[in-house]
C-alpha cells in the first residue's frame, strides 16, 4: 500500500551570505495512515525545515526545494501551485508551532479563530460554526469552554493557547498533524495534558503525527518510530524502543546517554554524564563528502572523513548511517 | 562532605504591588514569595523546582538583595544578609554570584571574554593588573575555553562557550554561593552534559554552594543534594533528593514527577499519571484554604478552609499538606 506521506531523496537548499547550502541532504522518509513519527536532534539540524517543506512554507527567495519529491496520498506536492497547497494546508495537513503566542492573532477571540477555519473548511453557518467552536474548546479540556471562547489570546494561560492552536488544528480534520516543539515553552504537568489530548486525538481521528522534539523521553511517550537528524541528514532511523535500547547511530547513542533520565528509581550514586564534545557543524559545512559527524564521533577513522557513509539497514528496521553502525 | 549551614532563609516574603481595573482603587499584593524557609550546606546544591510564575527567581532574588523582601531573613555564613547596610552588603553579595539562563544576553557584547570575566574584580578589590590576568588566566582554563579566546567578544563564541564565560565571570569574586537560574535550560542536550559536568566538577574542585533553578527534573535529579518544590510563592514540599524522588509525599510534586516523559521503559509502565487539571488560581485573590486544592485530587474539606503550613514528617522531610500524616505516606 501507498503510504500517505513519501519524501524522496529531498534535497533542500538554504541561500545565506556564506553562499548555498544543503539543509536538508538527500532525506526519505515514509509516514503511513494513523502512524506517529517523532524527529529529533540538536537545533540547526533540519528538523524543522523537514516540517515547513512539507507544508509547502519553505522561507521566500532564502530557501527552496532543489532536488527530491514529497507526495501525499499520491499527490506531488514540490510542484504544486501555491493554491493547491493552502488548500492541502487548511485541509490535510496541519503544523501547531513552538510559540502560541505568535500564531494567534491578538485582536481576534479564540472562538472567532476557531470559527473561521471551521468556516472555510465546512462551510457551516456562522452560528454553527460557533457551536462548534465551544464544542472543541471543550475537546482540548479548556474548563468552561462556553465562557472561555470570547476571550482574547492574551488572557489565557501558555498551556491554553497550545490547547486553542490544537483545537483549530482539529477544526480542519487533518490526516498529518505535524507539532513543531508542541510543549517546550510550558510546564511539564501541562506538556503531560498536551500529550495526552493528542494521543487521544489520533485515536479517536485517526491522524499521522509528526513531532519534532529535542527530548528523547517525549520520543519514547509519543512515537512509533523517530528519526534522528544530524547537520540536514538523516543518522538513524527506527522503531523508538528499539533505537533506545540499543542505538545504531554513535550520534544517538550520545544523544540518549548525555541526558540525565529519571530512572524508576534513584541511586545515591551519580556518575559524570556522557559527552558529545564539540558543536553542530555550521551550515557552510554541510553538505560535504564525508561523515559530518566525525569531528565529535569517538569510533572516528580515515574512512569517516573521506567519504559520506551509507545508510546501513539491520533486520530488525533500524537504519543507520554510519560505516560502523554494526559495532556501535 | 561538611554539615555546616551556608545559607539559612526563614519566612522570606516578597510581594509586588498590583493595580486591579485601574481608578483609585486600594493597591494589592501579589505574594511572589509567601513565607518561604530553607537551608543550604555548604558544598551541596539545593534545587528549586515548580511551574512558570511560582516564584523560583523571585526567591533567588531576593536571596540576593537583587528584589526587596518585605519580611523575612537570609543568614549567610553566619551573617544576616538582609540587614547590612549598603556597603557591607556590596562586599558580602560578591560571596554570591549568578549564572543567568540566557548566554546570549546577559553578556555585554561591547566587551572581549576576558573583561568580562575581569570586571567583578575590578569593582571589589584592590588587587594590582599582575594579579588580576594570573586569575582571569586561571579561571578561563578552569572552565575549559583557550587562553586565545580571552581576546574574542561574546558574538565569537557558541552558545555553550559563552555560559562558560558566564561561570568564569561567576567564579572570578570567589564566591561561596552560585545561583544558576535556568542556566542551561537554553542549551542544546550535548552542550548542555558538557555544562553540568563542568558545574559538578567545579562544585567538588572549590567546595561551592549552588542555588539551582530548573524545570527540567531529569537535570534537578542529577545536580542537586535536596530540593524545595515551590507552588504559587510557597514552598510545600522540601527534602533530599531521595526522599522527594523515591517518596514524595506533596500531591503536587508528585503529580509533577508523574509528568516527566522518561526512556525508562521500566518507569514509565510503573508510573501511572497524575492528571492535576485546570490552572492555579488567581495570585492576587488567593483561596483560603491549601493553594492547591481546586486542582489536587484528594483534597477534602479541610483543604479549602485550612492553609496547611510546612512541617517536618520524618528527620527533615517537610511537607505542607493536611493528608500527610506522621506516618510520612502519600495521600494519594
Ligand atoms: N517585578 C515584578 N512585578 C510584578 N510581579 C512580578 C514581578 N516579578 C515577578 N512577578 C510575579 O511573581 C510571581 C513569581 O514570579 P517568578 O519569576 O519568581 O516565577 P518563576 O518560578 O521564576 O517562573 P519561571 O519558571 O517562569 O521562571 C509571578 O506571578 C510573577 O508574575
Ligand atoms: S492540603 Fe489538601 S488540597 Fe492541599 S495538597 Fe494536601 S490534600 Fe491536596
Ligand atoms: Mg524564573
Amino acid at each position: 500500500m501507498e503510504p500517505l506521506l513519501k519524501v524522496e531523496n529531498l534535497r533542500i537548499e538554504l541561500t545565506t551570505r556564506a553562499g548555498v547550502a544543503p539543509v536538508i541532504d538527500n532525506l526519505s522518509f515514509e509516514l503511513g495512515a494513523g502512524e506517529s513519527i517523532s524527529f529529533v536532534g540538536e537545533s540547526g539540524c533540519g528538523k524543522s525545515m523537514t516540517a515547513l517543506s512539507i507544508m509547502g512554507l519553505l522561507p521566500e527567495k532564502v530557501g527552496r526545494i532543489a532536488s527530491g519529491s514529497i507526495t501525499f496520498n499520491g499527490e506531488e506536492l514540490t510542484t504544486a501551485s501555491p493554491k493547491r497547497l493552502r488548500d492541502i494546508r487548511g485541509n490535510d495537513i496541519s503544523m501547531i508551532f513552538q510559540e502560541p503566542m505568535t500564531s494567534l492573532n491578538p485582536v481576534y477571540t479564540v472562538g472567532e479563530q476557531i470559527a473561521e477555519v471551521i468556516r472555510a473548511h465546512q462551510g457551516l453557518s456562522r452560528k454553527a460554526a460557533w457551536n462548534q467552536a465551544v464544542e472543541l474548546l471543550d475537546a482540548v479540556r479548556i474548563p468552561n469552554a462556553k465562557g472561555r471562547v470570547s476571550d482574547y489570546p492574551f488572557q489565557m494561560s501558555g498551556g491554553q493557547r497550545q490547547r486553542v492552536m490544537i483545537a483549530i488544528a482539529l477544526a480542519c480534520e487533518p490526516k498529518i498533524l505535524i507539532a513543531d516543539e508542541p510543549t517546550t515553552a510550558l510546564d511539564v504537568t501541562v506538556q503531560a495534558q498536551i500529550f495526552d489530548l493528542l494521543n487521544d486525538m489520533k485515536r479517536q481521528t485517526g491522524a499521522s503525527i509528526i513531532m519534532i522534539t529535542h527530548d528523547m523521553g517525549a520520543v519514547a511517550e509519543m512515537a512509533e518510530r523517530m528519526i534522528v537528524m544530524y547537520a540536514g541528514r538523516k543518522a538513524e532511523e527506527g522503531p523508538v524502543e528499539q533505537i533506545i535500547e540499543h542505538p545504531r547511530h554513535p550520534y544517538t547513542r550520545g544523544l540518549i546517554s548525555c541526558v540525565p533520565h529519571i530512572m524508576s528509581s534513584i541511586s545515591q550514586e551519580r556518575h559524570a554524564l556522557t559527552e558529545v564534545p564539540g558543536i553542530v557543524p555550521s551550515l557552510s559545512d554541510f553538505g560535504q563528502n564525508r561523515c559530518l559527524f566525525a569531528s565529535r564521533c569517538n569510533m572516528v577513522t580515515q574512512k569517516c572523513v573521506d567519504e559520506r557513509p551509507p545508510e546501513k539497514p539491520f533486520a530488525n528496521g533500524q537504519k543507520a548511517a554510519c560505516w560502523f553502525a554494526e559495532e556501535v | 562532605m561538611s554539615n555546616e549551614t551556608l545559607v539559612s532563609v526563614e519566612n522570606l516574603g516578597v510581594r509586588f504591588a498590583v493595580k486591579r481595573g485601574g481608578g483609585w482603587g486600594k493597591a494589592s499584593y501579589l505574594y511572589a514569595v509567601d513565607d518561604v524557609s530553607f537551608e543550604i550546606k555548604r558544598g551541596e546544591t539545593l534545587a528549586i523546582v515548580g511551574e512558570s510564575g511560582s516564584g523560583k527567581t523571585t526567591t533567588a532574588l531576593a536571596v540576593a538583595r537583587l528584589v526587596e523582601a518585605y519580611q523575612g531573613k537570609v543568614n549567610l555564613d553566619g551573617t544576616d544578609f538582609l540587614s547590612l547596610d549598603d556597603e557591607a552588603s556590596r562586599l558580602a553579595r560578591a560571596k554570591m554570584q549568578f549564572i543567568f539562563q540566557d548566554p546570549y544576553s546577559s553578556l555585554n557584547p561591547r566587551l572581549r571574554a576576558e573583561q568580562i570575566v575581569r570586571e567583578p574584580l575590578d569593582s571589589l578589590s584592590t588587587m594590582d593588573e599582575a594579579e588580576k590576568k594570573e586569575i582571569v588566566d586561571r579561571l578561563f582554563a578552569e572552565v575549559g575555553l583557550r587562553p586565545e579566546q580571552q581576546r574574542l567578544f561574546p558574538h565569537q563564541f557558541s552558545g555553550g562557550q559563552r555560559q562558560r564565560i558566564g561561570i568564569a565571570r561567576a567564579l572570578a569574586t570567589q564566591p561561596d554561593l552560585i545561583i544558576c537560574d535556568e542556566a542551561v535550560s537554553a542549551l542544546d542536550v550535548a552542550v548542555q552534559a558538557q555544562i553540568l559536568n563542568l558545574l559538578r566538577k567545579l562544585q567538588a574542585d572549590l567546595n561551592l554552594t549552588y542555588l539551582f533553578i530548573s524545570h527540567d527534573l531529569g537535570v534537578v535529579q542529577h545536580m542537586c543534594d535536596s530540593i524545595a518544590v515551590m507552588y504559587m510563592g510557597r514552598v510545600v514540599e522540601h527534602g533530599t533528593r531521595m526522599d522527594l524522588f523515591n517518596n514524595p509525599l506533596h500531591p503536587y510534586t508528585s503529580a509533577l514527577l508523574s509528568a516527566v516523559p522518561s526512556v525508562d521503559k521500566a518507569r514509565r509502565e510503573a508510573t501511572k499519571r497524575i492528571l492535576i487539571p485546570g490552572d492555579p488560581p488567581d495570585p492576587v485573590n488567593l483561596p483560603a484554604g491549601c493553594r492547591f486544592a481546586n486542582r489536587c485530587p484528594v483534597a477534602q474539606d479541610i483543604c479549602r478552609s485550612q492553609d496547611p503550613a510546612l512541617r517536618d514528617v520524618k528527620g527533615g522531610h517537610k511537607v505542607a499538606c493536611h493528608l500527610v500524616g506522621e506516618d510520612a505516606v502519600s495521600p494519594l
